[in-house]
């Protein structure tokens, strides 16, 4: 599936100057298909599952919505803060539209820090897609644990 | 001569004929000449070269249409309506145009290609719209994460703005950014001042907001384009009731100094502002002392988690709610003017309508 061509298109949109001026893929050299793979086997080592991350982060960011724009403090655990920008992004895989919303959630134990946009979350929940190796937006799968461990 | 030289010859004249037919197809095909477009009926008249999107084509002329994304076809700002049948609406389009827009051929014309003759309408004030490169004279830390950033505009040169009005701020490429990026950010400074005045707050992994936080120099040369929006004061006998947080604070600070200064005493005027905690409030002795100097003004600063603070604590729109339902006159006339998150927007708009304020007596910068 991985290397149909809805695949190839979207690693067409992911390349910069596309759908954003950096791009998708950072300065990773792999195919999609090999990134993916790679975080999907990274994720099952570190525990990880991508639903229950997905959920995990939405629960986060509805929870920081409640700051208006002000950060808040979740279950003594994380501080979340939630900034609306102007503006819309397309997914690469061309199935939806989304708000530009980033979230940032700090653990308050450890000090680790996860930005993510709305877009970020489609792509890691429908597509296991955390950005290629050097894009200012990949998830780091050892980032994200260490961020949700409380 | 021997194949081993022949071969490449034979290669390079391939490839240069194949360059040249492609340069003679895009000639040919791509060029669609001298173009006419006719604004507003008529009131202007352009005459440009064919072939590029109608927002690039219009601001080679000096007309600048509002785009956030700065032609990128992700942000859905640059409407204009177009009288000329173009064909169907694209698939680039569509996501952001509401039925009607469709239906009354608005189109974004950051997609839209002039091809050939066109006739459009847009809004005339777009017309006092300039692009200004400026220098940025002052950087100055407000909180941990908003700056206050200055740009001295050239000699003679002005931005004709409503307090209240955004500008876009072009940032050049740095780092991994390859090109220039515009963002929207409202004027914090006076309309008459030399210099333009922004409020920036970071936005976690913000292109623009990152390269203004950590590249940014004094006397580097930005651009500005502007001005934009119709977020400003309507001249009326009402209850101001302002709501505010983090760099949301801009347009306030300008058009509450502005009505200082021209001396308006005809309402009461209301400044609440949500901040989290002590370190995320700013120009508290700005807004005190307007307090003491400008009898109808009250500022009312409120923090969400700061326990200990002697002020107002809460989200902002419970400190709103209460100040409506037991300082205020209930029966005055009130507008709203509401600057910041979306989220932000809506518990304050519910709270407004609420307390029967009519949505069309508020007005707000919706970053949307």
């Amino acid at each position: 599936m991985k290397t149909d061509p809805h695949y190839a298109k979207a690693y067409e949109n992911m390349k910069p100057g596309v759908i954003t001026a950096e791009g998708f893929l950072g300065d990773d050299p792999r195919t999609l298909a090999d990134i993916i793979e790679a975080d999907e086997e990274e994720f099952a080592r570190l525990g990880l599952s991508f639903e229950e991350v997905a959920a995990r982060l939405k629960a986060l960011r509805d929870e920081g919505k409640k700051g208006l724009g002000e950060p808040v403090t979740v279950e003594g655990k994380w501080l979340v803060r939630v900034d609306d920008a102007r503006g819309h992004l397309p997914s690469p895989f061309e199935d939806g539209i989304f708000r530009k919303v980033n979230t940032e959630v700090t653990n308050l134990r450890n000090g680790e820090t996860l930005v993510f946009t709305d877009l970020n979350l489609h792509l890691l929940e429908r597509y296991h897609f955390l950005e290629g190796k050097g894009s200012p937006f990949r998830l780091e799968p050892e980032r994200i644990k260490r961020v949700l461990e409380g | 001569m021997s194949a081993l030289v022949i071969a490449p010859l034979a290669v390079g004249g391939i490839t240069a004929a194949l360059a040249l037919l492609i340069w003679l197809t895009d000639r040919v095909v791509n060029n669609y000449g001298t173009v006419t477009i006719s604004i507003n009926g008529g009131k202007k008249t352009l005459t440009v070269k064919g072939g590029s999107p109608l927002l690039l084509t219009l601001a080679q002329e000096q007309i600048f249409i509002p785009s956030a994304c700065g032609g990128r076809g992700s942000c859905g700002a640059c409407k204009v309506r177009v009288e000329t049948d173009i064909g169907p609406h694209l698939p680039t389009e569509v996501p952001y145009l509401t039925e009607e827009e469709r239906a009354r051929n608005v189109r974004l014309s950051c997609q839209v290609k002039v091809k050939h003759d066109l006739s459009i309408e847009v809004p005339e004030e777009l017309f006092l719209v300039r692009r200004v490169v400026a220098e940025v004279s002052s950087i100055r830390d407000l909180t941990h994460d908003i700056k206050e950033v200055r740009f001295r505009l050239p000699e003679g040169e002005r931005i004709p703005f409503k307090p209240g009005q955004y500008v876009q701020l072009e940032v050049p490429p740095y780092a991994k950014i390859k090109e220039p990026t515009q963002r929207a950010y409202s004027i914090s400074s006076l309309p008459d001042e030399e210099e333009i005045e922004l409020l920036i707050r970071k936005v976690p992994g913000g292109i623009a907001t990152t390269y203004v936080h950590e590249h940014m120099k004094e006397g580097e040369r930005l651009a500005l384009i502007g001005p934009f929006g119709d977020f400003y004061l309507r001249e009326t006998d009402a209850v101001m009731l302002c709501v505010a947080g983090g760099s949301g604070m801009a347009p306030f600070k300008s058009i509450l100094l502005d009505m200082y200064r021209r001396g308006v005493n005809n309402r009461q005027v209301w400044f609440f502002f949500g901040a989290r905690t002590r370190r995320d409030l700013f120009y508290v002795d700005l807004w005190r002392d307007l307090e003491e100097k400008w009898p109808v003004f009250r500022f009312v600063p409120a923090l969400s988690e700061d326990p200990d603070y002697e002020g107002e604590k809460g989200l902002i729109t419970e400190v709103l709610a209460r100040y409506i339902e037991t300082t205020m006159d209930r029966e005055a006339p009130k507008e709203g003017y509401l600057c910041g998150s979306p989220g932000m927007l809506d518990a304050c708009m519910n709270v407004m309508r609420r307390y029967g304020i009519p949505e069309d007596k508020i007005y707000f910068d919706k970053f949307a």
